[in-house]
């Protein structure tokens, strides 16, 4: 059975480690702000999967529909970390923002 | 989902999953952000169809309309405000590249054997819950209700009888949007006049 | 009403100089040293207050008929002329109550008079124990009192101790008002131009040396100086108006205070603050008696008052100190034959809580000894009489108001206005004391060469008389002399502030001498007062007798034939009579040796001669106007006005003499004697001027050599029969050895103790510092430096990159799931 829940969670997987690997690799601040979605997005994916597949039901779609608007907040948010941020510095590259180094 | 759509679902879920899993691995391969950005949309949208593939047309609509319709915008809004220049590169060491590459296999490989190890328990049987009393996968009535904290999708006669709406939750979400969005404003918004002694300070 | 009359006006001449030292010490003055307006406020004051005195004597002598008065113009006798003077008494108050007055009477002792309560609206009370002819006593030959009294003011109750202010009113207070406050007006009007030298922003002080050598300035006091006398006034009159003894010692301890600041009025002098603490710790010693003797009054009759005290309906609630010794027939106080006990018990007002109560007589004696230890202190009799020639350190118009004229007798006031309760053991230690003070003083006086010196023994010589009366049963002579000495004394001293002032502020007799062309009007005025003091008559002229017996003829008269009249009736006590007859003569002698040294002959320092000038006019008519009183305020004598009203109201007992242990003379006897007593004084007198004149009026022997060939009497003299060395001796050489032992004690001992268990601490705190520096600072730095290391060694890993952190967080979470899944497999 390939649209499985299994299946649906290897998605999840798959976009949630892509988004680690992102915001792991990206210097673009915009690019870590995408892994950022990429990951709620795979966690998403796993919330609507247990929605339809377990008995979770309607309250995993809730928690989704939560984790959207929560991301939608955070990404305007980080968003304007990020300008102020380029505001600041005249570049998004992160590896600029190393002044709490130890 | 009855039998007759079962191989034709099973053919949207393979492509679309497909999709959604390379453009994610693109995202991650680009060198640009407005690559990056394109390729986000296409995993995204995916992500939407898989959704309405698992009968959460609701949550599909929203992922489609918030996400893709807004975030994404955003997104590209920033990386318009913040690009010095177009296709603007800043490239990571490929020894970062590597390792990276080598710790999301490891982490892949971690999931997907966690994945293999749980015992998942079987799904419902009969009528899925979600979609009673409504077409397959159109949830928009019950999470409306759920979150004006009413449960019509709930057997509540077996003593369970405290709401399980999602009415307060619901609220903080609603005040937390706002307070978001006063944050953002602000911390967006132009500060020339400090910014520009506290610039040549750094500098 | 008449109370009411008197008690208001009174109350105005009190309080006013109260009013005026407010504004005087608050007022501003600070700011223009050279402004009189101080002075003058005094001077309003005062003078107010001796107009409302004398218009309050008026009020009472209408209220009485002058009966006081008038009846010794009509009998030689005081006594004989009292039968009919009932008629004479008009006063409403007293129809009013007749028919009380005799339910009275008859209830109680004969000694007791009618009572007639008069009631005024509103919370004051006045009680006026009014003086009835008694018709149905008839034999009660003699005057009753005439007293008002009242409660003013209530200061405090605790429990069932009353602190009132209370007024008591009778002919000797009006007469010591009137005396006061005239006395002092003159002395007011007399200072402003004694002390107009203070009136500069920098006064330098001739005789006050700071530690470089340099004489002290400092700005003018003037308006201090009045501030000082104002209160002192108001003191004084409160003391005479108070109706309670408690309220008597408030007044009492303000007039000490007033005199304290007054002799330490250059307080930059050494010798003028020694002096004001020498006379303010010396009247405390006395004031510790007068404590004990209010305590067992209080004890004992439960109440300070002197008077009754009346409900609004007029009945009597308490009686007064007064009324409550119970006396016999005789004038003696009653004893109860088993217990030997004294019956508190008020004559006028039955009182069934106090009718059981009694009182030792020996503690009768100690209260009363008590309150007259009070009285030697503040009027410096034997044995505490050496603060008040020191006491002449203060401006001379202090030494004439406070120190001679109305502080000082406020003691023989005292003992006067409280003489009901003495006993007749306390009247002898009075006389005795008296005795011995009038002596010693006018011995001193004799070699004393400063010109206050010499006033100021006389002064206690003088008290020492006073005293010597009232213990010799003659209350009236005593008090008589109180006033005469009043003003003859004041006279004198003024006298010699004026010859000070003119001559520059010496006072040494020694270097004057002629001063009478220089300063007339000083010089025969003092004669006046000297004359006085000496009771120098001219006998034999029946109708100029009265022109040349000056005020201190007839008021010593008075008390020699009292001491006379006592030592007949007690011939054991015949040092009563000789000693004071022969210190008369002492008297005369040194008054007119002052006399002869300042104003007559030739002079002797020319330079203080050719410098010294007559006083001003503002001086020398106070001068005029006591000399005047000094010489016939004492007209007619014993049956002149002012003898009659003094004794207007003395305590009924005594016309009539006790008969006793001591047999106290009444005034039959004391008439008997009196014209060998005037003549044996009168000789006394004479021969002592004689005895001056010849050694420093005519000069015909040097009285230089006699001091030669009785120089050790001379010195003894000189040093004031060693008084102070006695004192120095027996009290404060003690003192000094207890408080030397105290300081070594404290050196050696507590110091030794204190220095051991410093000691001890600063060891035990040095091994308490080397363990803190090792052990425990040690311990501290060890885990201090690890974390400081551990801090180092882990700050490389913070590299502040982002990325590399999520780096790190993918690398644990793998390292995570790597180690779950290797241990626990499946």
């Amino acid at each position: 059975m390939i649209a499985g829940l299994q299946a649906y969670l290897l998605v999840g997987a798959v976009l949630f480690v892509c988004g680690v690997i992102c915001m792991a690799t990206k210097r673009n601040g915009i690019g870590v702000l995408m892994g950022v979605e990429l990951v709620l997005n795979g966690a998403n994916v796993n919330f609507i999967a247990f929605s339809k597949y377990t008995a979770l039901g309607l309250d995993a779609q809730i928690f989704a529909l939560f984790v959207i608007v929560l991301a939608a907040a955070e990404a305007a948010v980080a968003l304007a970390i990020a300008l102020n941020f380029y505001n600041n510095h005249l570049t998004i590259d992160v590896d600029k923002a190393n002044r709490l180094k130890g | 989902m009855n039998d007759s759509n079962l191989l034709g679902g099973q053919l949207l879920f393979a492509i679309f999953a497909l999709a959604t899993c390379l453009s994610a691995v693109a995202v991650v391969v680009s060198q640009t952000v407005v690559r990056m950005a394109f390729w986000l949309v296409i995993s995204l949208g995916s992500t939407a169809a898989l959704f309405f593939l698992a009968d959460a047309d609701f949550i599909g609509a929203a992922q489609l309309i918030i996400y893709v319709g807004g975030t994404l915008i955003l997104l590209v809004f920033g990386v318009m405000l913040t690009a010095s220049s177009p296709y603007l590169k800043i490239k990571s060491s490929p020894g970062e590249t590597i390792i990276g590459g080598l710790l999301g296999l490891l982490f892949m490989f971690a999931v997907f054997s966690s994945l293999q190890g749980v015992e998942w328990p079987a799904p419902p049987t009969g009528d899925s819950a979600v979609t009673a009393g409504s077409p397959e996968g159109n949830t928009l009535r019950p999470l409306g209700l759920a979150l004006l904290g009413a449960r019509p999708d709930l057997d509540l006669h077996d003593g369970d009888t405290l709401s399980t709406g999602y009415l307060l939750p619901f609220e903080i979400v609603s005040v937390h949007l706002l307070v978001v969005l006063i944050g953002a404003a602000y911390l967006a918004r132009a500060k020339r006049k400090s910014a520009a002694p506290a610039e040549g300070l750094e500098s | 009403m008449t109370g009411e009359t008197l008690r208001n006006l009174l109350m105005t001449a009190w309080l006013l100089p109260l009013l005026g030292f407010a504004i005087e010490i608050f007022g501003g003055f600070w700011g223009s040293r050279k402004s009189r307006v101080a002075a003058w406020l005094a001077v309003a004051c005062i003078a107010t207050g001796f107009l409302c005195s004398a218009s309050a004597l008026v009020v009472w002598g209408n209220a009485t008929g002058w009966r006081v008065i008038a009846h010794d113009e009509h009998h030689g006798d005081e006594h004989h002329g009292d039968e009919h003077h009932g008629d004479e008494h008009h006063g409403d108050e007293h129809h009013a109550a007749d028919s009380d007055a005799h339910a009275a009477v008859n209830m109680k002792s004969r000694n007791d008079q009618a009572t007639t309560i008069g009631m005024e609206p509103g919370n004051w009370v006045t009680t006026s124990v009014s003086a009835d002819g008694n018709v149905a006593d008839a034999d009660h030959s003699h005057d009753a009192p005439t007293v008002y009294s009242g409660t003013l003011y209530r200061l405090a109750t605790f429990g069932g101790l009353e602190l009132t202010l209370d007024y008591y009113i009778d002919s000797l207070t009006l007469v010591m008002f009137t005396m006061v406050t005239f006395i002092a007006t003159c002395i007011h009007l007399f200072a402003i131009g004694y002390m107009s030298d203070e009136l500069t922003d920098e006064y330098v002080d001739h005789f006050a040396h700071l530690s470089d050598g340099h004489h002290v300035h400092r700005p003018g006091r003037f308006y201090r100086f009045f501030a000082f006398l104002s209160l002192f006034c108001f003191s004084m009159l409160g003391l005479v108006l108070a109706g309670n003894i408690f309220q008597v010692f408030i007044f009492w301890e303000l007039v000490g205070i007033c005199s304290f600041l007054l002799i330490g009025f250059y307080t930059e002098r050494k010798s003028a603050s020694d002096a004001a603490n020498k006379a303010f710790i010396m009247n405390r010693v006395g004031d510790f008696g007068f404590l004990i003797g209010l305590m067992v009054l209080w004890t004992f009759f439960g109440t300070f008052k002197f008077g009754e005290t009346t409900d609004l309906s007029g009945h009597v609630v308490e009686a007064g100190l007064f009324q409550m010794l119970p006396r016999s027939e005789g004038g003696d106080i009653l004893l109860d034959e088993v217990s030997g006990e004294v019956l508190i018990g008020s004559m006028t007002a039955p009182n069934p809580e106090n009718s059981s109560r009694t009182i030792p007589y020996s503690l009768l004696i100690v209260a009363g000894l008590g309150v007259f230890a009070g009285c030697i202190g503040k009027s410096a009799q034997f044995p505490l009489q050496t603060w008040l020639p020191d006491a002449m350190e203060g401006p001379t118009p202090v030494s004439a108001l406070v120190h001679s004229a109305t502080m000082v007798a406020a003691g023989v006031y005292l003992t006067g206005r409280f003489y009901p309760m003495f006993t007749q053991e306390v009247l002898l230690t009075i006389a005795y004391v008296g005795c011995i003070t009038l002596f010693v003083a006018a011995t001193i006086a004799v070699v004393a060469t400063d010109i206050k010196k010499v006033l100021a023994y006389s002064t206690i010589s003088q008290l020492g008389y006073m005293m010597l009366g009232l213990g010799v049963f003659g209350w009236g002579a005593g008090l008589f002399h109180l006033v005469t000495h009043a003003f003859f004394k004041s006279l004198m001293f003024l006298c010699s502030g004026s010859v000070i002032h003119g001559c520059h502020h010496e006072q040494e007799m020694p270097k004057m001498g002629g001063l009478r062309h220089k300063m007339p009007i000083t010089a025969w005025t003092m004669l006046v007062g000297v004359v006085a003091i000496s009771g120098l008559a001219i006998p034999g002229l029946v109708g100029l007798s009265s022109f040349f017996a000056f005020s201190g003829f007839h008021s010593k008269d008075a008390v020699v034939a009292t001491a006379l009249a006592f030592v007949e009736a007690n011939p054991a006590h015949f040092l009563l009579f000789i000693v004071p007859l022969i210190t008369a003569g002492i008297t005369a002698f040194y008054m007119f040796r002052l006399w002869f040294y300042t104003f007559a002959g030739s002079p002797r320092d020319q330079h203080v001669y050719d410098h010294c000038h007559e006083s001003p006019a503002i001086m020398t008519l106070p001068l005029l106007a006591l000399s005047i009183f000094a010489a016939y305020c004492a007209w007619g004598g014993e049956q002149g006005p002012l003898y009659g009203l003094i004794t207007g109201d003395q305590p009924a007992y005594i016309a009539h003499g006790i008969a006793g242990s001591v047999t106290l003379p009444g005034h039959d006897a004391v008439h008997e004697v009196h014209g060998t007593a005037g003549i044996l004084a009168m000789l006394a007198a004479f021969s002592g001027t004689l005895v001056a004149w010849v050694l420093y009026g005519a000069g015909w022997i040097n009285p230089g050599e006699i001091q030669k060939q009785l120089s050790g009497v001379h010195g003894f003299l000189i040093n004031k029969w060693h008084f102070d060395e006695l004192y120095d001796s027996v009290f404060m050489r003690p003192m000094h050895i207890v408080g030397k032992f105290c300081a070594w004690f404290d050196r050696t001992i507590f110091d030794g103790i204190l220095h051991g268990a410093a000691k001890v601490t600063v060891v035990v705190s040095r091994w308490d510092r080397l363990f803190d520096e090792t052990v425990v600072d040690g311990f501290v730095n060890v885990i201090g430096r690890a974390t400081h290391s551990a801090g180092l060694s882990l700050k490389t890993i913070q590299t502040g990159n982002l990325r590399q952190y999520v780096m790190f967080i993918v690398a644990g979470v793998v390292a995570l799931f790597a180690v779950v899944l290797t241990t626990f497999p499946g």
